[in-house]
Formats: C-alpha cells, structure tokens, sequence
C-alpha cells in the first residue's frame, strides 16, 4: 500500500488544516468526498473565525457563539460572510481613494458593516507601504475613528432620552472620541475597572467585615496608595488627557482630575456593595456614599422611618471623609441659598456628570498650555474638543437653546473640515435638536450643499491657456516667508479667489503683487488649511523624515504617497488636478 | 543512568541511540520513567528502520532545543515558516513524508509533527483542486453534479 495524504488520520489532516489559509480549505473540500467531510468540521472554522477576525459586531454575540457546542453555529458561513465583507470594505476603501467624486455614501456603506468593518480598517491604517499609502492610512483611520464615534454618540443621546446609562459608558465614549486611548469599544473600560475591582478584593479580604464607613475609607486609601486616583505632584492639573475615564485607567500614573477620580473610585466602591455617587460640588468632584435603608454608615441599625446620614469623599486627594460642615461652609461663602446647597450636596445625575467633563475639556483646551515646551499632551486637541462639542450638545436641555446655537457653528466647522464622515451622525443626531428652531432649515441647508458637492464631479483644472503661468505645483513643500510655517499645496487659482471682504480683511492689496498673483490653497503642518499668495512661498525639497509626522498623517487626505526624487507628495486629486 | 539505549523498528532492527535524543519523544520518554532503565530494548512496533532513522537523526539535530511550551493558543494564525534545516530534512518523497508525520504522532515528538504538518500545508497552498489531486494522487469521487454545486458553494474563497 503507498502512503498518501488520504491515510492520514482525521486528527492530523485537522492540524494541517490549521496552518493554511481558510481559502485552501475550501479548495481541498473540493478534492473529494473524504477531504469535504473532513474540512466540514466546525472546530476548523471556528478557529478560522477566531484567528482571523478580532473585532465583531455586536449582532453576532460573538461571545455566546463561541461559549456554544461548536456545532450549534455554522462557523464556515459566518466566516464566509466575515471574508466577504472584508472584501467589501477593501474595495469600497479602494473606491474611496480612487476619486474625491461620491465619498459620502461610501463612509456610509463602510460604516454599516458595524464593527465587522474594524479589521479590516485597522490593516489598511497600518500599511507601511504601496501606491497609496498615506491616502489609504488616512481614509482608514478617518472610518475608523467614525466607526468609534458612532458607537459613543448613542449613548449620551440615550442619557439625553432619559434612558439608563451607567456612569462608566457615558464617560467612556469620551475616550471613543480620542484614538489615542487605543480603546475601541466601552466595554474594554468596563472589564479594566472591573479588574480593578478584583485586584482590591485580593488586596484587601477583610474588607467584608469592615463596617460601611471603613470599607468607604479603605478603598479609597487603597486607590490613592496605588495611584489610580488624583494627579502626581508638580503635573498640570489642566492637562487635557486628566479628562479621559479610559485613558487615566490604562496610562502611567492614572492621572485624573476630581470628577474622573471620583468616576473610578464610585464603580469599584459599587461593586463592593457600597451606595456610592458623585456628587456634584462646585469646583471639585466629591463622592457621597449613602447607607443601605435602615442602617447607618457604621453599619448600626437605625429606628424606623430615621434615614442615615452619608459620608463625603474626597478620592482625588485621598483616605479622609470629608466633614460635611466644611462642604457648607464652603457652599455659604459661594453664597449658595438653601436649595443650591441641597442640589450640590446630593448626588449627580450621570448627565450632569457628563456635561461636567465636557466643560473640564473645554477649561482644559483653552487653560492648559497644550503643546508648550515641557507639556506633550497624549490627547489630540481636535478630537478632543470634538468630543466636548458633541456631548455639550447632547445633553444640554431644550431649555437652554442659546447654548445650542452657540455650539452650532464650532461643532458644524469641525465636522465639515476634520470629520465629514460623520454626516449621518450629524444629520440622524443633531438635526432633531434644532427642530423647531430657525438654525433647523440652515442645518439642513449644508448638509445638503455637503452632499450635493460631494457627489458632483470635481471641475477640471488644466495648466494650460491662462493657467500657464502659475509657478508651483500641487504636492510641493514650502515654507511661508512671513511665517515660517512648513506647509503642502494643495490647489491653485491663477489669482486671488477669495471674496472681495477677506481680501480687504488680508490686506490683500498690500501685497507687492497684489490680487492679480496666483494664489494657493495649502495644508499647514498645525493642521490647518489657509489660501497663500505666490510671492510668500518659499520652496522647500525636504526629506520624508525632515517633516513632522501629523502633517505626512493628514497629508493622505490630498495625497497618495511621499516621492523622494521630486521631494514632493504626489497628488490623489488628479481628477480635479490633472496636470498637478 | 545510561547514555545509551536500544530501540527496536517494527522489522526487528535494533538501533543504539542517545538516552536525551531519545527523550525528545514524549512517549518514550513516559515509557522509560515508568519502566526505569531495564537495560532492555524498547519495541517501537509502528515504525520501520528506514523511518525510525530518520526521526533519530531529526531528533538528534534538535537534541538541544529548548522544549517549547505547547502553544495552543488557538486564536493566533499559524505561519508556515519551517528552518532551513528542517526544509533540506523534509525534502523526502511523499512515502515518507507521511511515515515521519504518523511516527512523529505515535512517537509524540510535537515539534517534528508540526513541521510536517507545515511541509504538507506548503504544498497545498495555492493549488486548484485539481493540482491538489494531482499532487497526492487523490480520487475524484465526486459526482459530476456534486463537484459543480460544492465548487459555488467555495466561490467566495476564489481571488
């Protein structure tokens, strides 16, 4: 008898089968009867399932599937659908990149995927190399960013509703808004606290015995001796990054202002089986912890109908309980009435709690000096004050329209230039605030104007005719002579195009030649997009590494790749640029 | 403890052998605790000389290999990276590639297995069914309609 690849044993062909990609597997059940039955086996496919996708959208209740008997799911077909939407999203990303025509309703088809798209996203926004690179990398994190953004943006408009939503997700969606807290979904944050909880409890068994005053104190001694709660010594209370629920868990030195200090220690404090809320002082985050009924904090049994009296906690400085005569105190000389006081003294409604992080980013934005020598923040201050903008307007009140209208047009700017993705978030989230109100129509109006532009065909700009002269080309460096930033061209006009209003603001005239010099449209390494007149710009032929990273980052919005013999970014807008 | 023990093949040839080299199989190794040293000639009744010494001379080139902890982490892909070695090593014919694979699991030597496993996914990678048939000679038994509906059923899997 010769020995051939049908001899071997059902357990080994297994483990060969493991090692080759899903596609071989589905080539050699194609062989015959016996290699059909044995490439059946849904253990295969749930380890094809397994190692090749991560991230799953909540529809599959992956978690259930893979507790289930192997045999109860049809693995292959979800690892059908899972490849074929990888493929999907790979050529609507492709589509994406091959023209600035249509781009919206292609955000929308990859953001429909769910969470099925975020593997594949997170390849593309990790390319090293090829044609596109730096437009493939950019498009990829701009979705994937938006995938993250739609999975926060709903739960403060759950809040918003009146509906229940645990402290920890509404602040988590913050870090959602942040790529940098590397978090993806909200309940990574729940299972890093709810380590926490665990690792307090190894810590400290007696606690159990302890009454509730002391179990409140222990813990929160234990969060501060391990550094989970407040700010080290001598960093900025301002910092931006202070402000993030997730990223204070998972950075060093968990460093966190009162109200996210106050966050961490309420939900461990919960879990132990403690009545603890934040509580909203003026100022500084505190934290009441109210007895169970019946009971006072010492744990003694009380007469019917006496209600206990809490304690206040300060977790972000530390052990002590604060007396509540120091709180009034305080509350008197603010001037506070009687009922002020009341409202500062009890607990904070989690929408209350989240609009307070939203103004702390805001102090911390326009207080902090962000980027300053010494100071590099870990938080991107655009996604950031996004982040404030969206939830402020989520969660103010109808009763409060001024202050909708005053957040309009900052949140409205930020989308249509850092976040155009967003546009059915806008339109399915913020839309319906204004209703009734006579910002509704203007709404409406540029989200229409975004997608009528969006799907007509770039006009074509030729080098030819008038245009001859125009000295510089689309994808060159150049830093400004006045200004001395570095920035990238990224559109001309043979004169000056803007109205006649900004002109005489610019000082436009003043210039040596005036109007009537081809102006550019640039990309500045801050981020920025300005409209710069020829005699400004001075040239540069740097090398790839001579330029800071966030501007070769969001230089794929306009551009394929870096071309080191030209030393210039080569154009992804040849549809509006042909000659460049 | 002796350095040296004698195993013998399945067609009754005895072969000395480092005790350590020996050890890399697992099941050796559990029958030589459990057994202790006899002195005797261990029976190794599943695998003929010509095999047997073939796996004696893998073992001997990886004798001082550390032994990796298994890895089952399932959730990770699996590369078909084989060392340089070992590639020349399993450069055989297709025979004994497949008595190296059965001896390697009888013998429990996990990491012989895998290379072979990897050697033969190597060489299904990228073949049409009908390459693959012809690589190891295997029946089509399939029915005219069956083939065609099973092939619909994999189109997803085609590039």
């Amino acid at each position: 008898m010769v020995m051939s690849l049908d001899h071997l044993p059902e357990e080994i062909l297994h483990a060969i089968l493991c090692y080759l990609h899903p596609r071989s597997a589905a080539v050699l059940e194609q062989t015959s009867r016996r290699f059909k039955s044995v490439t059946s086996v849904p253990l295969l496919w749930r380890h094809y399932c397994a190692s090749h996708f991560k991230s799953w959208d909540r529809k599959h209740d992956i978690l259930h599937k893979i507790i289930a008997p192997p045999s109860e799911v049809d693995w292959k077909a979800l690892f059908v659908l899972r490849s074929q939407t990888d493929r999907a999203v790979t050529r609507l990303l492709d589509s994406i990149l091959a023209s600035q025509t249509g781009r919206i309703e292609k955000f929308r088809a990859v953001i429909d995927f769910g969470y099925d798209a975020k593997d594949t996203l997170v390849r593309h926004s990790e390319v090293e190399s090829g044609e596109d690179y730096l437009a493939r990398r950019y498009y990829a994190r701009a979705l994937l960013t938006c995938l993250h953004r739609s999975i926060a943006v709903p739960e403060w408009a759950k809040l918003r509703r009146g509906e229940q939503v645990s402290l920890e997700r509404a602040l988590g969606a913050f870090d959602l808004f942040i790529p940098e807290s590397g978090y993806g979904d909200l309940d990574e944050i729940k299972h890093t606290l709810d380590d926490l909880v665990i690792q307090y409890q190894a810590a400290d068994p007696e606690s159990r015995t302890l009454t509730p005053r002391q179990q409140a104190l222990s813990l929160s001694s234990w969060l501060r001796d391990h550094d989970l709660t407040g700010i080290q010594i001598g960093r900025e209370y301002h910092a931006l990054e202070h402000n993030f629920l997730g990223l204070a868990l998972n950075s060093q030195g968990h460093n966190s202002l009162p109200l996210i200090s106050a966050a961490i220690y309420c939900y461990v404090a919960r879990e132990i089986g403690l009545n603890a809320h934040p509580c909203g002082f003026p100022f500084h985050v505190h934290v009441i912890v109210t007895p169970n009924l019946g009971f006072d904090m010492n744990g003694e049994a009380l007469s019917d109908g006496e209600i206990g009296t809490p304690m206040y906690l300060d977790p972000f400085r530390g052990a002590r309980e604060t007396p509540l005569a120091d709180l009034r105190d305080q509350l008197v000389f603010l001037g506070a009435s009687e009922t002020e006081q009341a409202a500062f003294l009890g607990p904070s409604q989690t929408s209350e709690i989240v609009q307070r992080c939203s103004r702390n980013i805001w102090t911390s934005i326009h207080s902090a000096p962000q980027g300053a020598p010494g100071h590099t923040s870990s938080v991107d201050v655009v996604s950031a004050k996004y982040a404030s903008l969206w939830s402020s307007m989520l969660l103010t009140g109808n009763s409060r329209p001024m202050d909708l209208r005053h957040h309009l047009p900052l949140l409205m700017e930020l989308f249509a230039t850092d976040f155009p993705s967003d546009i059915f978030l806008v339109e399915q989230y913020i839309v319906p605030l204004f209703q009734g109100l006579f910002e509704h129509e203007h709404i409406l109006e540029s989200l229409h104007v975004m997608r009528a532009v969006d799907e007509i065909p770039k006009q074509v700009r030729r080098r030819t005719g008038e245009n001859q002269n125009i000295r510089f080309m689309v994808g060159q460096v150049f830093r400004h002579r006045r200004y001395h930033y570095r920035a990238i061209i990224t559109g001309w006009d043979r004169e000056c195009g803007a109205g006649e209003q900004w002109m005489r603001r610019m000082g436009i005239d003043r210039l040596q030649a005036g109007r009537h010099q081809s102006f550019y449209h640039v990309l500045v390494e801050d981020g920025s997009v300005r409209y710069v007149a020829e005699e400004n710009i001075d040239l540069i032929l740097p090398a790839l590494s001579d330029l800071p990273t966030g501007l070769t980052s969001i230089a794929g919005k306009h551009f394929k790749r870096w071309d080191e013999e030209s030393r210039a970014f080569v154009s992804n807008m040849r549809d509006e640029y042909p000659d460049n | 403890m002796s350095s040296q023990i004698t195993l013998t093949s399945s067609d009754g040839v005895d072969i000395s052998v480092d005790r350590t080299v020996a050890e890399r199989s697992i099941l050796i190794k559990n029958m030589l605790e459990d057994l202790g040293d006899s002195g005797e000639a261990i029976p190794i009744p599943n695998v003929n000389e010509a095999v047997l010494k073939k796996v004696i001379e893998w073992c001997e080139h990886h004798k001082n290999d550390p032994v990796t902890a298994t890895d089952d982490d399932d959730n990770r892909r699996k590369t078909t990276d084989i060392d340089e070695w070992d590639q020349k090593f399993m450069q055989v014919d297709q025979e004994m590639l497949f008595e190296i694979i059965l001896a390697a699991n009888y013998l429990d030597i996990k990491a012989l297995l895998d290379v072979g496993c990897k050697t033969v996914a190597n060489m299904i990678k990228g073949k049409s069914p009908e390459e693959i048939r012809k690589t190891f000679n295997i029946q089509n038994d399939f029915t005219p309609e069956e083939e065609d509906q099973i092939r619909r059923e994999n189109e997803w899997a085609e590039e």
